[in-house]
């Protein structure tokens, strides 16, 4: 169990942060009580983990092989690769960080999936720009069904809150689904865990990190989004919870904040705003091309640090 | 099926609509009060109206504390109950403007001459049209029972109607021999008057904004 701790402590950060991305408008704008969408949050991911996490998870194991020393190394190279980025004020991919990792140990290995990472790579290209597709689309969708329905303010704002739990309920489910691969992979790629355990503790742990230190980024985040107007927001979540859906079923964990700028831009692109500064997008791309990188530095340096040996007398 | 989920949003419903019941309730006894003014000047009776008439405008600031403090008990989007509220704050200045105008007459003992007095029942007449359309308008944007649109411009219309009127009263008070102090008092009075249509008109446009606002 205590080999397994690093992927726990990862899944935890990540339910930590991620929650935010699907509750946080409903639950910073006072819609919805932070422990009803935290339990929500926490049942769907498990949920999702459970029934579509399966793909992500063998798409990971078979970047490399591990052995069960490599399986902490990488898991513990991304934790801190997530939390030195977090520090820096960096939005950080856990899905990029994990990756990376598993490129370091498999560089170690010399024997690395080239095919595998390419699909990776590419949904990494993808998951931004899905977002923003989505974005559109979503939206031009929901505008034209809204417009039509000639709802007075109650029952407008009743949908919209109803749609809200809804698109949270599903972006929880996307994300247990698409992420859980992030916490436990490398571990049933070593021959730790099976999937199915792998992917109910990866479930739990996300869900543990919802439960236990979500509200304060749910905040943040939440505030940030509902800057653009409720529609909008739902709009974000719903486009954001497709994208990576999409993902968990093509088998590759993408970067669920990733998506959710993609959706953001897509709004700004249909009503003509600049809804994301210049600033945090360079920060952004900077994250999206280093993360990987930092990681697989950490395994190799964790891997080599792991096998110094004290010989007396030398 | 879900009403009772949303037991709140209903219950705000229900007291913005007994906020316009009393709206014009309130206009009501303003317009009595006014009539009995000017047909019979001040006294008992015109007293009493005034009375009425605050009693209802008072009436109208308990609503409006209620619906403020249900709204902030987690019911409707942030949004919303900015817009609602600010909505809420403009509709009362039209009642506050009754109060002010009769106050005025009541306080200052005015009288009207009677060369100026059908005009100000005139003014008096446009400008509660006015008010009863921005009613039925709050209304109908609440309960989507009619277009909107169409109201804001009779409400812009009569609005216009109202300003002639005032500015040819005012006229016709500097060009009488009264009293200078005289004089100066009526003005405010038609001033005050004014105000009404002019009131009316902001919010009806304030409603328009809201509606075009929530348009995706």
């Amino acid at each position: 169990m205590n080999s397994l701790l690093g992927g726990i402590f990862l899944g935890w950060s990540l339910g930590a942060n991620d929650a935010a991305n699907v509750f946080g408008s409903a639950v910073s704008s006072r819609m919805l009580k932070f422990w009803t969408a935290a339990m929500l949050a926490a049942a769907f991911v498990l949920v999702g983990a459970l029934v579509e996490g399966q793909s992500g998870i063998e798409t990971l194991q078979n970047l490399t092989v591990f052995t069960s020393n490599q399986a902490i190394v990488a898991s513990v190279a991304a934790a801190v690769t997530v939390t030195l980025m977090t520090l820096l004020g960096l939005p950080v991919s856990t899905s990029q960080a994990v990756v990376g990792a598993i490129l370091g140990v498999g560089l170690l290995n010399r024997q690395l999936n080239f095919a595998g990472l390419g699909k990776v790579v590419v949904c990494w290209i993808g998951t931004p720009v899905g977002g923003i597709i989505l974005g559109i689309i979503v939206y031009k969708l929901l505008a034209a069904i809204a417009n039509s329905m000639n709802l007075n303010i109650f029952q407008s704002d009743i949908l919209l809150r109803l749609c809200l739990i809804f698109a949270g309920a599903y972006g929880a489910y996307a994300l247990g689904a698409n992420n859980v691969a992030n916490v436990t992979a490398v571990f049933v790629g070593a021959g730790m865990l099976n999937v199915s355990a792998a992917a109910l503790i990866g479930g739990l742990s996300i869900g543990l990190g919802i439960l236990t230190f979500s509200r304060g980024v749910m905040d943040t985040v939440g505030k940030k989004l509902v800057r653009l107007d409720p529609f909008s927001a739902l709009v974000v979540v719903l486009a954001h919870a497709i994208t990576v859906h999409i993902y968990a079923l093509i088998g590759v964990p993408v970067s669920t904040s990733q998506a959710v700028i993609g959706a953001v831009l897509g709004v700004g692109i249909i009503k003509g705003v600049n809804t994301i500064k210049r600033r945090t997008l360079v920060h952004i791309f900077l994250a999206w091309f280093i993360t990987p990188f930092v990681a697989s530095f950490f395994a190799l340096f964790l891997d080599f640090a792991t096998h110094l040996r004290y010989i007396p007398g030398h | 099926m879900f009403k009772f989920l949303f037991k709140k949003e209903q219950q705000i419903q229900e007291l913005i609509s007994r906020y316009l019941d009393n709206l014009r309730a309130t206009q009501e006894h303003f317009e009595k009060a006014m009539d009995c003014y000017f047909d019979f000047g001040l006294g008992e009776n015109c007293d009493f109206l005034i009375e009425q008439t605050h009693k209802f405008e008072s009436r109208a600031d308990d609503f409006r504390n209620e619906i403020i403090e249900m709204m902030y008990s987690k019911v409707l989007i942030p949004e919303s109950r900015g817009d609602i509220l600010r909505l809420l704050e403009s509709i009362d200045l039209i009642p506050t403007h009754f109060e002010t105008v009769l106050f005025m007459i009541q306080g200052q003992k005015l009288k009207v001459p009677d060369f100026i007095a059908p005009d100000l029942r005139e003014l008096m007449r446009v400008s509660l049209e006015c008010c009863d359309l921005v009613t039925r308008q709050v209304e109908a944007y609440f309960k989507k029972t009619e277009d909107i649109k169409p109201l804001v411009t009779t409400i812009d219309k009569h609005e216009s109607r109202c300003d002639h009127m005032e500015r040819e009263i005012v006229r016709k008070i500097f060009a009488s021999d009264l009293d200078p102090f005289e004089k100066m008092q009526l003005k405010e009075l038609v001033v005050q008057m004014g105000e009404i249509s002019d009131q009316a008109d902001r919010v009806s446009r304030s409603v328009y904004i809201i509606n075009i606002k929530r348009r995706v």
